[in-house]
């Protein structure tokens, strides 16, 4: 798992309303939570 | 992800966008989001390569196939202050985490709260139609959107919502968005609209 102190890998993906989503587009604006998940309907 | 979206409005206060990722389809992100009873956050689909997201931030499980079940938070600099796995059959302490996320937000000032939607558009209708992968994907967004708010007429059974859409946009073509009188016609237009009308990233 990424250490705390790490730069953030960037990364561009698809979100379920078909944008494309990137970390550096939240670069000098705000804060960002990664909730990695196994899989869709699984909990929390 | 119901508990994270009842907590939007602290993350937001926190000047904080919560993303999620896992490594499904838009299309099963989507129906997902909706059996939730909606979900108005990014859901990610680290699909293609799949993973190649998590593996970058060490969370595949290769054996399976699948994420862990992780929370990285990353300050508005790009640095990760707070990585956290609970394992892939774990539960998150979402409190916690929105706490975390303040603390965090508190100790390295400068993140600016997201930007506030605007719909310049009144009163909106939308038609739809039936086994039509179009129509269903803007009746997943409104309700991940929480847009219930805006009327659904399904042209295929209900002959005057048919009709009423013809005389407004001079063709029943649907999946189609009638606001302020104007259609507005292909799914992925009219979710572009809905997404920065009312969560703008």
């Amino acid at each position: 798992m990424i250490e705390v102190g790490a730069k953030a890998p960037d990364f561009k993906l698809k979100d379920h309303f078909g944008r494309e989503v990137t970390l550096s587009q939240f670069a000098g604006k705000r804060n960002v939570m990664l909730l990695f998940y196994p899989l869709d309907w699984t909990p929390t | 992800m119901p508990e994270i979206e009842a907590l939007l409005p602290r993350l937001r206060a926190a000047n904080t966008q919560v993303l999620g990722v896992s490594v499904d389809s838009v299309y099963s992100h989507a129906n997902w989001g909706e059996d939730l009873g909606g979900v108005s956050f990014p859901l990610l689909s680290d699909f293609e390569p799949k993973g190649g997201m998590a593996k970058s931030y060490g969370l595949f499980l290769e054996g399976p196939g699948i994420t862990d079940r992780a929370t990285v938070i990353i300050d508005h600099t790009g640095v990760v202050r707070y990585a956290e796995s609970v394992g892939p059959g774990g539960r998150r302490d979402t409190a916690g985490l929105a706490a975390q996320c303040e603390a965090i937000d508190a100790a390295h000032p400068g993140a600016q709260p997201p930007p506030k939607g605007h719909d310049p558009h009144e009163a909106p209708v939308l038609y739809v139609k039936s086994k039509c992968g179009f129509s269903r994907a803007v009746q997943l967004a409104r309700h991940n959107l929480h847009l219930g708010f805006i009327p659904l007429k399904n042209v295929s059974d209900d002959a005057a919502a048919k009709a009423e859409l013809e005389s407004a946009a001079g063709t029943d073509q649907a999946p189609c968005l009638l606001a302020s009188g104007k259609p507005l016609h292909e799914a992925a237009d009219i979710i572009k609209h809905w997404v920065e009308a009312y969560a703008p990233l």
